[in-house]
């Protein structure tokens, strides 16, 4: 499948900058983000709502509204700079190299259209099929995602589904051209508890036998834990810290990190607790605090962290972090004595 | 937001139906893109802007014209001035010039203001209190008196609004041979009122039927206050927006539909209206298109001013179901 | 099925709506003011002309109680009277004259006004719905708007007469009044309705184009859309096969609600220009008093009127499949 002359890296972003223009001011959703992905690797994308992890793959991929957008930066998908190319050159990419599977199956399946042809339409448009061999591809996709009866689902709306369902199809609509990156923007987040296991088992079988490359999108750091590769951490539009993930969770470096960490549900609480455990809200992207954009929220913020931005630094190769004072970072150089002073916050620790 | 889904009964994954507890729990995310461009994409807040003032200050003049209209330096609208035969405007001393009688358009386009708006705002005002009052009511006690209620609005419904005034004017009016235009005005407001109660009053219905939910009916209606009162106190204040709404647009189609009554010869004859004035002017369309045009104008611009006030009391009230 | 007592209770509601609908209609004749009979048949005094007088209060059983003249008057209606004629008679001086003969002629060219009208008024509105949603915000989408919002204002007489004067007189393009039957002369029956059907469709395109943009605009920001978006099919392709029907629910609600505003709005059209349809019909029948005949015309339309209203109401569940299973209207 992988021709000799082609280069591990899939997709180079560099300092990719996203802005929504809105009534109130211009909202920089995704802030100077740069990442790689290789062939058949999967990057976890975490953060909150809010922190433009969305907007930064539909960014990549170009999904985006074209009034009162902007979208700057450098995008290269498999050697080729693609943030530059016309629309319709951009899109002749979707579905058939890069696919994005959407969170609510709920809604990102058209309701008046029937399953069959909601999966049949890309490989009609993009491979030229007849309406056949179209519709085999179809039924072979639907067996591969797990639907039992194929045959009759084709024929179903997709309210006649339930949510599990409708995902594992939208998955199928997502492979249906055999894309190279796919996009899962939090695939799971809609979905019953007992499913979502399924349905992130499926995802990664899928990426296995494709040789796919994926972006998986969450909220919690539970969901990428044991499948993505690397991790990326972001927060108010920037990435925050970035790491394999091995890495990332033996030597967690942001505060934030770890906040997100000690919010990760155990196997024997109600798992809901997640994120709320990090007390205030992120910044406004309109106008974001000069300094570091978690440091309101910091348990340890000191007035530099207020002053100034830290820019993005590597520990070890591949580690990268955002922070004046790393967790773990001992002694630190000029904070240790009031980190001491500092009250360990219930739960950070 | 989820639909409950008809959970496939051979579905062999055991996955329950969506809708469970754990899935509205979780955070909804992609927001931020959708909020943000929605935010941008949806209709502008509708505030009254320069148009919505210059539809007020239009109404307001019109209104006063026409109530004012005996006291204005104005010719008499019904004499006949021989150097104004279908003369179009301007004209010293008659500003618009005149009809196909020579009779100054001026003047008689401002008492024609004056029948024409007392038609509508009679009409929409009667039905408009009948409508509200059986909306109201139908709404808040609900059952057997909504059913009743409901179905007098869709038989009023069932039959084309102008098909319906034009045979009641026809029966009520048009009996004697000589009907006097009072009487035919009367007639032509109770007719207009009767088309006007069902869409006013299904409007109040449906708004009454969401707001007597809200916390503070059902606490009034606890602390024992009577069904009057709190019809009168709770709800009705809530309720008014959206038949005010509908009640502008109303008065616009009244408007319109003098004018069209007029155009079938039903409607008022012997004093001036902006429907009679247009009828009339039909057969000089050729020689003297200005006779048509004044009134039309007015209409025209009367009627755009109201569907705009109308507009923006609907947008500032979020009243849906619009359904005219 | 909950689908079957659902289909049930519309034919119940359909049914009672008819009733009620034929009683208003039947009874149109007694509200008349003073005798009916006197403004029914306006003859001088004579001795046929009493004659004449007698036979009609008899026909229409104008000394019986209402239910029993409602009674004979639907009976007639439905299965006609001893002649077999369903509608009752013009009172002329000449005599008796089906009021029958007259529908026949008028309603199918009534029906072919609106029908052209409403096509006309879709093929318009719904390109331009359409656009304007995708283009939200554009010069066009503001200026079409604008436009819109200005034409929704115009009289259809006003409309009428302008065009009419416009366009048939002064620029003498069609001929401004008149209609010639599609059989005698298919071209000329075209040239003849373009300006009837152009007037009573104008406001109806403002209305479509309006609603269409809005719920467009909303359909547009569903996730639904982005995933279409996302398989990279071309956007022609989204609006029109994505996000099309599902946008225009409220398009057909109002299209068949409009049913009644289009019935209202070809009475006057069909005055204006000279149309021998239900309106000049109507019309007629109020300037010559011909009472039974404007009741019979009444109740056809109304009856039409509620048909289509019930017709739209069962469509919805083809557009949209949701409603098959559950439906919120309540």
């Amino acid at each position: 499948m992988t021709a000799p002359t082609e280069s591990e890296t899939l997709l180079e972003v560099t300092d990719l900058r996203t802005r929504f223009r809105t009534p109130a001011g211009t909202v920089r959703a995704v802030d100077g983000v740069s990442l790689t992905l290789d062939r058949g690797r999967t990057l976890g994308i975490v953060g909150e709502s809010g922190s433009g992890k969305s907007v930064l793959s539909r960014s990549i991929m170009g999904l985006l509204p074209k009034r009162n957008v902007t979208c700057e930066g450098s995008i290269v998908y498999d050697g080729r700079e693609i943030s530059s190319l016309p629309p319709a050159e951009r899109r002749k990419l979707w579905g058939a190299d890069m696919a994005m599977v959407f969170q609510d199956p709920m809604t990102a399946l058209n309701p008046v259209i029937r399953i069959g042809r909601q999966i049949t339409e890309g490989l009609r448009f993009h491979l030229g099929l007849d309406r056949r061999t179209a519709n085999e591809n179809a039924l072979a996709l639907l067996r591969s995602v797990g639907i039992p009866e194929p045959e009759r689902r084709m024929k179903q709306y997709p309210h006649e589904l339930s949510g599990g369902m409708r995902q594992r199809i939208m998955i199928a609509v997502a492979l249906a051209c055999g894309p190279k990156l796919l996009f899962a923007d939090e695939p799971t987040t809609a979905l019953d508890v007992t499913v979502q296991a399924q349905i992130l088992n499926l995802l990664a079988r899928q990426q296995r036998e494709r040789n796919m490359a994926m972006v998986l999108v969450t909220h919690d750091l539970g969901v990428v834990a044991g499948r993505a590769d690397d991790i990326a951490v972001m927060y108010a539009g920037q990435i925050v810290e970035k790491a394999p993930t091995a890495t990332l969770f033996a030597n967690v470096r942001m505060p934030y990190t770890e906040a997100l960490l000690a919010s990760i549900p155990k196997l024997d609480e109600p798992r809901r607790t997640r994120l709320k455990a990090i007390p205030g809200r992120p910044p406004s992207l309109i106008d974001p605090p000069p300094g570091c954009r978690f440091a309101p929220r910091c348990p340890y913020a000191q007035e530099r962290c207020h002053r100034e931005a830290p820019p993005l630094r590597e520990s070890e190769p591949g580690h990268v972090y955002r922070c004046w004072y790393p967790v773990g970072v001992e002694p630190r150089r000029d904070g240790a004595a009031d980190r001491t002073d500092t009250p360990t916050p219930t739960g950070a620790r | 937001m989820p639909e409950p889904a008809t959970d496939d009964p051979v579905a062999t994954d055991a996955e329950p139906a969506a809708g469970t507890p754990a899935e509205t729990e979780a955070p909804t995310e992609p927001t931020t893109v959708d909020a943000l461009v929605e935010e941008v994409e949806a209709a502008p807040t509708r505030k009254l802007g320069v148009l919505g003032w210059v539809s007020i200050v239009w109404l307001v003049g019109i209104t006063l014209a026409a109530l004012l209209a005996s006291w204005l330096p104005l010719p008499d609208p019904d004499r006949s001035y021989l150097e104004i035969v279908r003369v179009g405007p301007v004209q010293p001393g008659h500003l618009l010039g005149g009809d196909g009688n020579g009779r100054d358009m001026l003047s008689r386009v401002i008492f024609g203001a004056r029948t024409s708006l007392w038609i509508s705002v009679g009409a929409v005002g009667l039905g408009s209190v009948v409508g509200g009052v059986l909306g109201l009511v139908a709404g808040y006690f609900r059952g057997r008196v909504d059913t009743v209620v409901s179905m007098l609005f869709n038989v009023l419904l069932s039959i084309p609004a102008l098909v319906l005034a034009l045979s009641l004017v026809a029966v009520f009016a048009s009996a004697e041979q000589d009907v006097s235009d009072t009487r035919k005005t009367n007639v032509i407001i109770l007719a207009l009122a009767i088309v006007t109660v069902p869409l006013i009053g299904r409007i109040a219905r449906a708004s009454t039927l969401s707001w007597s939910e809200r916390e503070f009916v059902r606490a009034a209606e606890v602390l024992g206050a009577s069904h009057l009162r709190i019809m009168v106190r709770e709800v009705l204040p809530n309720v008014l927006p959206a038949m005010a709404s509908i009640a502008l647009l109303g008065i616009a189609v009244a408007i319109v539909a003098e004018g069209s009554l007029a155009l079938l010869g039903v409607g008022v004859r012997d004093v001036p209206s902006w429907g009679n004035m247009i009828a009339d002017g039909r057969s000089d369309l050729a020689r003297a298109p200005h006779i048509v045009a004044v009134p039309s104008i007015a209409t025209f611009l009367t009627v755009m001013a109201l569907n705009y006030l109308g507009d923006v009391v609907r947008a500032r009230f979020d009243v849906r179901e619009g359904g005219l | 099925m909950t689908l079957a007592r659902e289909l049930g209770k519309r034919f119940l509601s359909l049914a009672v709506v008819l009733f009620l609908v034929t009683l208003f209609t039947a009874l149109l004749i007694s509200m008349v003011p003073g005798d009916p009979v006197d403004t029914l048949v306006p003859l001088a005094e004579s001795e046929e002309a009493d004659a004449l007088k007698a036979q009609v209060r008899e026909d229409l059983n104008l000394d019986e109680p209402l239910h029993v003249r409602y009674a004979s008057w639907l009976r007639d209606f439905v299965f006609g009277d001893e002649r077999g004629e369903h509608f009752g008679d013009y009172f002329r001086v000449s005599g008796r004259d089906p009021v029958s003969n007259r529908l026949a002629e008028a309603l199918p060219v009534s029906l072919q006004l609106m029908v052209y009208s409403q096509v006309l008024a879709l093929v318009v509105a719904i390109p331009l719905g359409v656009l304007t949603a995708y283009r939200a915000g554009s010069l066009f989408d503001k200026v079409t708007n604008t436009g819109a919002f200005a034409l929704m204002a115009v009289p259809t007489f006003v409309l009428g007469l302008a065009l009419a004067y416009y366009i048939g007189v002064w620029l003498n393009w069609v001929p401004p009044s008149g209609y010639v039957p599609f059989g005698e002369d298919p071209v000329e029956h075209v040239r003849r309705m373009v300006l009837p059907s152009l007037t009573l469709a104008a406001g109806q395109i403002a209305v479509y184009m309006r609603l269409l943009r809005s719920d467009m605009v909303a359909t547009l920001q569903e996730d639904f859309i982005q995933m279409a978006r996302s398989k990279g099919i071309s956007d022609q392709r989204v609006l029109w096969r994505h996000a099309l029907r599902p946008s225009s629910l409220t398009l057909l609600t109002v299209a068949g609600m409009n049913v009644g505003t289009l019935i209202g709005g070809a009475v006057v059209v069909e005055v204006i220009f000279s149309i021998p349809g239900m309106g000049t019909a109507i019309s007629q029948a109020i300037f010559e008093r011909q009472y039974v005949a404007l009741q019979s015309f009444v109740a056809v339309l109304a009856i039409l009127y509620v048909v289509v209203n019930f017709a739209v109401d069962i469509l919805y569940a083809v557009v949209d499949p949701r409603i098959r299973h559950a439906r919120a209207r309540n």
